[in-house]
């Protein structure tokens, strides 16, 4: 009896201790489901916001245009309608605040109950005209057609140029310019941390003292552990107004603000991994290597760098990931205008701080909203790739011991 | 003699780098010790935030700061621990371990700005928990999951196996041995592991941003629904978009300093404690 | 003519007075074994020519050790300690070929020491290959990884490259404890054909083994040098009664 008791309890914790390792892939799993979920349902859905619609005279042969095109028309950057495939002649924009210029308040009414009416015989009288309505106005008497707008999708979405989610009337989703963003200032971030951070690493793995190695490897795991946001607060206060001030820019939020913080941030991680794959080379390797009558820059160079390689790439692999996931950091520095990256002092904006910025603002299920969730999944699919990628290494490592 | 002086100057050039990353790493505490230094009296650390959080102390904050970590690893250590011990003790060497730390190992590698959308569509918006404690605790829990697994995995991986094979040559079972044996010698790492997931979770902010986080809230929580600040997401505030900017610059250094000096006790502690039980582990 | 020579050598680790008051002298073209049970000292003693020990924290060494009679840790003499490994080789316990070719790991010596010469290097690689009985398993594939080759072939090849440096000693440090018995014997031939051109010192535990491969034997107990003569002498006719006990198996 005793003994069936106890196996029950073996068996019992055991199963226990395996729904708890079975939890953390549910998360991923749960994170995978509600992340695509979202984000893949902006695609399907109509860049109009707030169910406008786009209507123009019968006569006019225009039935489709873009997202971008539509945003054109408004910025005035395309004022006629051959430009998009029409007749000759100039877009007239109508919305609601102009049609007061060709009705009375009494005609629109005071409940504007009239205004449907209004919109359709304006434009039925104007071959040119481009009206903003509301979907509800299009009932089955309107005169005048309705334009196509293309919807939200992957490709446009990928290699759009513009993002401006709150445009009217047509939202801009192009994510070009914040991978693009995120990119420039996570690789030069890492370009600028991985050779100072190795450097750091050698010196103190094959070079100083006992005793230094004992005082700097405390601190620099306290750097580690510092908040994000005490960096951002950091860069903020003393590199965004140096580099203000060292280039005579109008603006120091930049894209080399975010990697100048992004890299020191980098450099606690790049330095420990470095470190103890350079400290993992087996020890007869070193003496064989000094056995032979090589010094120590020799045996460092010819023998344990290329013995740690495999750790090293992994930690600037894994110094990439985190600085393309990091936040707060790159938000409070880099100035975060969504705008193709020229330069690196130039201000931008990376994906991560986009979704912190807009997402207290995007309504709740509205397209913003998703296509914010849609940057959270090419996030997730960035550090997937790294993460998987950072296994193999280390896997390879094993394999090789 | 050419490949000595080769090494000299690879040496000094190695020298000078390690010695500028030290100068610059200390440099930003200085930087951080000197300029918060003068804003923090007790009263900071003790009065709730006042005209336009440019007066006043951060103490909403720190409350709040204590309910999410507290949270946090209510949610994070128990089911961490036993994911680890499941990991390293129970799981065979097969495609359900290796699929548990594939899936560990990418949770720990996602972006925190990730959880933080998760954390809203899930518990804030799908279970409607709203912006509480509740919600942003479960988010940063998540966060601290794979390093509280991480950090029992490597504490007991660390364990010998003879003490293992000693225990069960004698009779005890797995779970006794586990218990009596692995656990006892195990316990010094993953206390000290704990101390750092809860000074990384203290500093998180993206996780909380859309899930907890209030930018004015000069009260405390009465229950795990309410609505919080904490003090990464204040720093982030009065540092970029407060009322007045400059005005709560010193309230900013001020709660900087904070936030540093939690990560400085917390890292201290956790070495204080290893060497404690190194040398207790020594006179036995 | 007289390879090494030690006088009065103390070594310390800390504390631990880990060789007391050593002297010997070792012929060139002879092959001496170093015998004695774990921690005698006798592999901290075989370091001392390469100043291998150097690597170690902490270590003080009193005395003199001469390598063909100039004093290797004397500072006026001006003997550089690489210069000095290029001219004592050691082979060590386990096989630890570089995750390099055949050839780079062969070639390696040569380069670090400065040669650039590339016909020279090939000439030099064959040549210690040969030296070391491994060129006809191999000769078809030098650039292939050494992990390639079996624990036997590893350690031919890290003679081999121990050889290229034409050094004028080669220290073995049980070079044979983690092969099997072919492979041993190979290394054992080996060694005995080396003779010809270097001066081997060997550690070993293996008692047959020293007493086949050596020309005298020298027995370590707790850091001292207990008895040093003729390999035949030190196994049938030892003076030491604790000699006598080592080499009879009575402790070990």
């Amino acid at each position: 009896m005793k003994r069936a008791y106890r196996q029950f309890t073996e068996r019992f914790i055991e199963g226990l201790l395996a729904l708890s390792g079975t939890v953390t892939s549910l998360t991923v799993l749960l994170i995978v489901v509600f992340l695509f979920n979202e984000g893949l349902s902006l695609f399907g859905t109509s860049p109009l916001e707030n169910k406008t619609a786009l209507v123009v005279n019968e006569s006019n042969p225009v039935q489709k245009l873009s997202a971008v095109s539509i945003k054109d028309i408004f910025d005035q950057k395309i004022t006629n309608w051959k430009e998009v495939g029409g007749k000759d002649e100039d877009i007239l924009i109508i919305t609601v605040n102009d049609i007061g210029n060709y009705y009375s308040e009494e005609q629109i009414g005071a409940e504007f109950e009239h205004l449907p009416d209004c919109f359709s015989r304006l434009v039925d009288s104007l071959p040119n005209a481009l009206a903003v309505i509301n979907e509800s106005y299009r009932t089955s008497y309107f005169k005048g057609h309705t334009i196509d707008v293309n919807k939200n999708n992957l490709p446009d979405f990928l290699s759009g140029k513009e993002w401006f989610p709150t445009a009217e009337p047509a939202v801009q989703l192009g994510v070009l310019p914040l991978i693009l963003g995120t990119l420039m200032v996570s690789l030069l971030a890492i370009l600028l941390a991985l050779p100072i951070g190795l450097a750091t690493a050698i010196y103190m793995a094959e070079i100083a003292d006992e005793r230094i190695r004992k005082v700097l490897k405390p601190v620099i795991e306290l750097l580690a552990g510092i908040p994000s946001v005490v960096y951002g607060f950091f860069g903020l206060i003393t590199i965004v107004p140096f580099i203000h001030d060292v280039f005579d820019l109008p603006v120091g939020e930049t894209a080399l603000a975010g990697s100048l913080v992004l890299a020191i941030m980098a450099l606690p991680t790049i330095i420990t991994v470095s470190e103890d794959a350079i400290r993992n080379t087996p020890r007869s390797m070193r003496e064989a290597s000094l056995a032979l009558g090589a010094n120590k820059w020799q045996t460092i160079q010819k023998v344990v760098l290329p013995y740690s390689m495999s750790g090293i790439s992994a930690a600037a692999i894994l110094g990439i990931g985190r600085a393309i996931g990091e936040t707060m950091a790159v938000l409070m520095v880099t100035g975060n205008a969504a705008v193709m990256p020229k330069s690196i002092l130039q201000p931008v904006r990376t994906i991560p701080a986009t979704i912190a910025a807009e997402l207290g603002e995007a309504p709740n299920g509205g397209v913003h909203y998703k296509a914010l969730f849609a940057l959270g999944c090419i996030l997730f699919i960035i550090t997937l790739i790294i993460n998987i990628w950072v296994e193999r290494i280390s896997a390879k490592r094993k394999f090789k011991k | 003699m050419e490949k000595q002086t080769k090494q000299q100057i690879a040496f000094w050039i190695f020298r000078i780098f390690a010695w500028c990353v030290v100068a610059l790493l200390l440099g930003i505490l200085y930087f951080i010790f000197s300029r918060g230094w003068r804003t923090i009296s007790w009263e900071f650390l003790t009065s709730i935030p006042e005209d336009g959080m440019t007066k006043g102390g951060i103490y909403p904050a720190i409350i709040g700061t204590l309910c999410l970590v507290g949270g946090s690893m209510i949610f994070a250590f128990p089911i961490g621990l036993l994911a680890g011990i499941y990991i390293n003790e129970y799981a065979k060497d097969n495609w359900f371990k290796r699929f548990i730390k594939l899936m560990t190992n990418n949770l720990a590698g996602i972006p925190s700005i990730v959880f933080g959308l998760f954390g809203m569509a899930l518990f804030v918006k799908k279970l409607n928990f709203g912006d509480s404690i509740l919600a942003g605790s479960l988010t940063l829990g998540l966060l601290a999951l794979p390093v509280v697994i991480r950090v029992t995995e490597e504490a007991l991986l660390a364990v010998e196996n003879s003490f293992r094979q000693g225990s069960l040559a004698l009779g005890a079972t797995k779970l006794q041995t586990i218990r009596k044996v692995v656990l006892p010698i195990a316990t010094p790492n993953i206390i000290t592991g704990l101390i750092l997931a809860i000074g990384r979770v203290s500093g998180e902010t993206a996780p909380i941003l859309f899930t907890v986080a209030a930018y004015f809230l000069p009260q405390l929580p009465t229950s795990v629904f309410d609505q919080v600040m904490a003090l990464p997401y204040h720093l982030y505030v009065i540092s970029t978009s407060g009322t007045n900017i400059t005005a709560s610059r010193d309230m900013a250094y001020g709660t900087a300093l904070v936030l540093v000096m939690i990560v400085l006790l917390l890292n201290l502690l956790a070495n204080a404690l290893r060497r404690y039980f190194s040398n207790r582990v020594k006179m036995n | 003519m007289r390879m090494i020579e030690t006088k009065n050598v103390q070594l310390y680790y800390g504390d631990f007075h880990a060789l007391k008051d050593i002297s010997m002298q070792i012929e060139s073209n002879t092959v001496t074994a170093l015998i004695g049970p774990s921690g005698c000292g006798k592999s901290t003693y075989l370091r001392l020519f390469n100043r291998m020990n150097d690597l170690i924290d902490n270590v003080r060494i009193e005395g003199d050790v001469l390598v063909e009679g100039r004093d290797i840790y004397g500072k006026g003499l001006g003997m550089r300690i690489d210069e000095l490994r290029k001219k004592v080789g050691m082979v060590f316990q386990k096989p630890n070929p570089f995750p390099k070719s055949i050839f780079e790991n062969v070639a390696y010596g040569l380069r670090v020491n400065g040669i650039k010469n590339k016909d020279y290097i090939e000439e030099r690689v064959e040549t210690s290959l040969k030296q070391s009985a491994l060129w006809n398993e191999v000769k078809d594939k030098l650039n292939k990884s050494a992990f390639e080759l079996s624990g036997g072939q590893q350690q031919r090849l890290c003679i081999a490259r121990a050889l290229a440096n034409e050094p004028s000693v080669l220290l073995m440090d049980e070079p044979a404890s983690a092969l099997d018995p072919i492979s041993t014997a190979k290394i054992e031939e080996l060694i005995y054909e080396l003779k010809e051109k270097y001066t081997i010192i060997i550690v070993t535990h293996n008692m047959q083994q020293a007493g086949r491969v050596s020309d005298k034997t020298a027995f370590f107990y707790l850091g001292e040098l207990i008895e040093y003569d003729t390999t035949p002498h030190i196994f049938t006719n030892p003076t030491d009664s604790r000699t006598q006990a080592y080499v009879t198996g009575r402790f070990g």
